[in-house]
């Protein structure tokens, strides 16, 4: 499943740089994150709730940040997750690039997401919600953050 | 894969339950929606707390003019009321349109709301009609608006540990009519493609006095059509009119694909048959 998000970050580029190639501190701008923890150069641990409705599912599993390239404002991300009580696994590769807006930021997000077992019983609709409602969450504390 | 289930025969006991068990634990009911998510492997919690054998939430009674209906009363026994029936010949009818019989031999009104499933028949009636959910907890009871209860798919208001005990439907404005459409081009049991409740009262100039319209699988969750009802007010409603005022329900919706039809289907059904259900409402008896 591809996901493309847009967010206006009210900062300029070489902040919102920082801030989201440091993945512990954009991790806590993810909602439902629990601690991140480094394991390897680049690589990290961590656990992320998302609940609906009475449905909890616990993704615990690594993170890596597997490109840079800061003078064209581009990184990539991969992630691979699994909830062990549900059954299932999630595997994202999120391509980030910031673009200069003035004295914003714009962040562009295209994200490839698989979804494998239980978790693809809510169909494409449902994760799609939810998987905005998490970018939206996440590019609003970005733009509290740098304020 | 096992879980205890527990069938406390009082509200005090099983709230004792829910505060026992916090998180691990999982009301139901006729335990229909709970069976469909715990069968798929969404749900694994190590408590069930089942309600039906707590006298105090069965029953249907009148109340000043108003209808109160206990939140384990079936789909079934609602729809076989001839209290409910006196009150409101439009609740019977959607509650006689929920999927199979055997579902609604089982699923209970308040199971079917703490599940918020938006494509759900019942919740747009009771919006239409100005219902409340009466939700009780350690603290007592609280009042909650059927239209301030749904937060997104599957998620509702309710706090933890509360739990719904009965839905209460105001008396209604003498001369208000009500009707439920529901658009199903599959099978007659599916869920809809779109549905529409609506409630309006004419006054005695012809023009419209109150209105109050709701749409089901329009969208995360039911909700009401207040540009349609804000459109509608105080006109005498004319085919022209009515067409104008379902042409509002763009804005009130926010319909997303899935096998049932593409969101743009379903803005243009949304519209069609909120346009039949007011036209409905308006035609000579």
């Amino acid at each position: 499943m591809k996901l493309k998000h847009t967010a206006l970050v009210r900062a300029p580029r070489e902040k919102v740089w920082k801030l989201v190639t440091d993945v512990p501190a954009a991790a806590r701008c993810v909602p439902g994150v629990a601690a991140v923890t480094p394991s390897g150069a680049g690589k990290y641990k961590g656990s992320l709730l998302v609940q609906l409705g009475p449905v909890r599912l616990v993704l615990d599993g690594d993170v890596a940040l597997t490109s840079t390239d800061e003078a064209a404002g581009k990184a990539s991300i991969r992630a691979d997750a699994k909830d062990t009580r549900l059954g299932g696994t999630v595997r994202a590769t999120m391509d980030l690039a910031l673009v200069d807006k003035g004295e914003d930021t714009e962040l562009r997000i295209t994200s490839d997401v698989q979804i494998a077992g239980r978790i693809g019983e809510f169909g494409q609709p449902v994760i799609q919600r939810k998987a905005d409602q998490l970018m939206t969450q996440f590019a609003e504390c970005l733009a509290r953050t740098l304020a | 894969m096992t879980y205890d289930y527990h069938e406390p025969e009082s509200v005090a006991e099983a709230l004792d339950l829910l505060a026992r068990h916090g998180e691990d634990a999982h009301v139901v009911a006729g335990a229909t929606a709970f069976t469909l998510l715990w069968r798929q492997g969404l749900l694994r919690p190590g408590h069930v707390v089942g309600l039906r054998r707590i006298a105090a939430l069965g029953g249907i009674s009148g109340s000043s003019g108003g209808l109160v209906i206990g939140a384990t009363v079936t789909h079934r026994a609602i729809e076989h009321s001839a209290e409910v029936e006196r009150f409101c010949p439009a609740i019977t009818r959607t509650f006689a349109s929920v999927a199979t019989v055997r579902v609604r031999n089982q699923a209970t009104l308040g199971g079917n709301l703490a599940h918020a499933d938006p494509a759900q028949d019942p919740p747009p009636m009771l919006m239409a009609l100005g219902a409340e959910v009466v939700a009780t907890s350690t603290h007592g009871d609280r009042v909650i608006a059927v239209d301030d209860l749904f937060v997104d798919v599957l998620t509702t208001s309710l706090r933890a540990g509360e739990i719904i005990t009965s839905v209460r439907f105001p008396a209604l404005a003498p001369g208000t009519r009500a009707t439920y459409l529901k658009f199903l081009p599959q099978t007659a049991d599916d869920y809809a493609t779109v549905s529409v409740a609506a409630a309006l009262r004419l006054g005695d100039d012809g023009a419209v006095a109150d209105v109050r319209v709701a749409l089901g699988a329009a969208g995360p969750t039911p909700r009401r059509a207040r540009s349609v009802e804000g459109a509608l007010r105080g006109v005498r409603p004319d085919a022209k009119r009515i067409a104008d005022a379902a042409a509002c329900v763009d804005a009130d919706i926010d319909p997303f694909d899935d096998m049932r039809g593409s969101a743009a289907y379903k803005r243009d059904m949304a519209r069609l048959w909120t346009e039949r259900a007011l036209a409905s409402l308006v035609e000579a008896p």
